[in-house]
């Protein structure tokens, strides 16, 4: 499909008209990012101050004197520092898998899709539009004692008791790696869609054999994509609590299923406040070395 | 590494990302109160229970009310915005884009933390308008891709034709490049409505008792008690009637683009 430049779009005239035309047309913005700044953008702000409010235990009043009690209490508590390292290595390896998995899917769709692209694309979108629950309802039954993976090895005589999936660290990375490998695939599949095909065809004719090809072309090609892809997966993984509290039937818990449980069932809002700030700092840091990270693939490439 | 390896890999990570939608599909029609594979029996038993029931019917009526008024909200604000992108004067278009497109980028969860304190101070936690404006600022993002995406491939040359041959500006919009972007606007709508519909992480700060959504009732309920099988029937139902609208979309789509 051809991409118009929309810079052209008053090309036929720069008249006064022309000009003017185009600054109206900017009004256009205006409700869209009032709308994202206001809601979205600007609680991010409250948080931070939010977290270093306190609220007297037994009470639901918020004392709003800066205080650092929450974030001591945090890094002092073994239960949230397990948790904390808990979710971290969950998110790794989260974040690891979707790659594995990924990779061979983006460059399917990529260079051999043809006619089913769209519909292997659609395909992976539908558990982002599905929603966090329904995918998880279905695991349930796919992981449980009776479910269709205990059942179908019982029946076959593999197996007498049921290896346990649900309630354990193992079941509640199927259901991440499952619910947030579209993350993965959709960047990857952006980056390898603007490699030319010459460029391997080019090494293959160079002599290069279909592995080094692979491993000399399309990889370090690809890397921009995985870095993006891997970001958004960390990012969902850390912040995810509805998929680990479902599947650890809440006997594991994660970072972001303590804060819910600050924010929903405690309803100490600074603690959670505060709970969420370190999730939001780690992932600003992630941020910065990825930018890092960037800048020196760029000098390479 | 043989011709049908990567096809074959392809395949099974595909199958292992619909799979938990596909068992939930087939253990709807699962007769027993608890699900176990192989099934006894098959039946429409929770189907008849979900139709029957008046408690989840309330909770997909308000996910419906809230999905619908927020995918207005997101559609036409996400319209604007892209056009104001695309044909505008902005000259900080990167950073407006960005802001437009922050909540896909910044995690959900750590914002209705957020959104739970500001939304107890105005007086809108646990209301409808509380989660509308919540559903429309988070769908919103998809709304701005699409019809990016769409205006982008529309030639702004045949708007520019019709005004030459004497069109106002809006008219010449409205019948020319309006026409040509609504297969983008059914996408836009269908993403925002069931991104909304089946929304939990945000729902569930928020939703307070009045106004429960069913994502927020199904996610108590599995907390609680485990799974009610009449919600595996639902849950079919949601997921069969997003295939459809998709299938509906992807037919508009291609009816329109040979047009």
């Amino acid at each position: 499909m051809r991409s118009w430049d929309n810079d052209g779009f008053a090309t036929t005239g720069t008249s006064a008209r022309a000009v003017i035309e185009r600054a109206q047309t900017s009004w256009l913005l205006v409700p869209g990012v009032v709308l994202v700044a206001s809601v979205f953008l600007a609680p991010f702000l409250l948080l931070f101050a939010m977290s270093f409010w306190s609220q007297p235990e037994g009470t639901l009043l918020v004392d709003p004197s800066p205080t650092l009690g929450n974030y001591q209490r945090i890094f002092s508590d073994g239960f949230y520092l397990r948790g904390l390292m808990r979710t971290l290595w969950l998110s790794v390896a989260t974040v690891l898998i979707s790659l594995i998995l990924g990779f061979p899917v983006a460059y399917w769709i990529v260079r051999r899709a043809r006619r089913l692209r769209r519909l292997v694309t659609a395909l992976m979108l539908l558990p982002i539009v599905c929603g966090a629950l329904l995918p998880t309802l279905g695991l349930v039954n796919l992981l449980s004692p009776l479910g269709i993976i205990n059942g179908s090895l019982r029946s076959l005589g593999v197996i007498d008791r049921a290896i346990p999936l649900l309630g354990t660290q193992f079941g509640i990375l199927i259901g991440l790696v499952q619910a947030f490998l579209p993350l993965m695939v959709l960047p990857l599949v952006a980056v390898l869609d603007q490699v030319p095909r010459s460029l391997e065809d080019a090494a293959m004719s160079l002599g290069a054999r279909p592995a080094q090809v692979w491993r000399r072309v399309v990889v370090p090609l690809a890397a921009r994509g995985a870095l993006a892809g891997s970001v958004l997966v960390f990012c969902a993984a850390l912040t995810s609590f509805v998929t680990p509290q479902i599947l650890g039937q809440g006997k594991i818990a994660t970072f972001a299923a303590m804060t819910w449980q600050q924010a929903s069932l405690v309803l100490d809002w600074p603690f959670a406040a505060s709970l969420a700030m370190v999730m939001l700092m780690l992932i600003g840091a992630l941020g910065v070395s990825v930018a890092v990270l960037r800048r020196s693939l760029g000098q390479r490439l | 590494m043989s011709r049908f390896a990567l096809p074959a890999f392809t395949a099974l990570v595909v199958l292992f990302t619909i799979a938990p939608l596909l068992v939930l599909m087939f253990s709807s029609f699962d007769d027993g109160r608890f699900f176990r594979f192989p099934p006894r029996d098959f039946s429409l038993r929770w189907y008849h229970a979900a139709f029957a029931s008046v408690e989840y019917r309330s909770s997909l009526l308000n996910s419906a009310v809230v999905g619908l008024i927020a995918t207005g909200i997101s559609v036409t604000f996400g319209s604007a915005a892209a056009l104001g992108l695309l044909r505008g004067a902005a000259r900080s278009r990167a950073t407006l884009e960005m802001i437009l497109v922050a909540p896909l980028t910044l995690p959900l969860v750590i914002w209705a933390i957020a959104l739970l304190q500001i939304y107890a101070w105005l007086g809108i936690g646990g209301t409808l308008w509380g989660l509308v404006l919540a559903h429309a600022t988070f769908t919103l993002p998809f709304s701005v891709r699409v019809m990016l995406a769409t205006f982008a491939s529309i030639d702004p040359g045949l708007e520019l034709a019709a005004r030459s041959l004497g069109a106002r500006p809006w008219r010449a919009f409205a019948r020319i490049t309006l026409p040509l972007a609504l297969p983008g606007l059914a996408t836009s709508a269908a993403l925002s409505f069931f991104i909304s519909f089946n929304d939990v992480i945000v729902s569930t700060f928020i939703a307070g008792s009045s106004w429960i959504t069913f994502p927020v009732r199904l996610y108590s309920q599995l907390r609680g008690q485990g799974i009610d099988p009449t919600t595996m029937a639902i849950g079919t139902m949601i997921i069969v009637s997003i295939l459809i609208v998709v299938g509906l979309t992807e037919l508009f789509n291609r009816r329109t683009l040979r047009a």
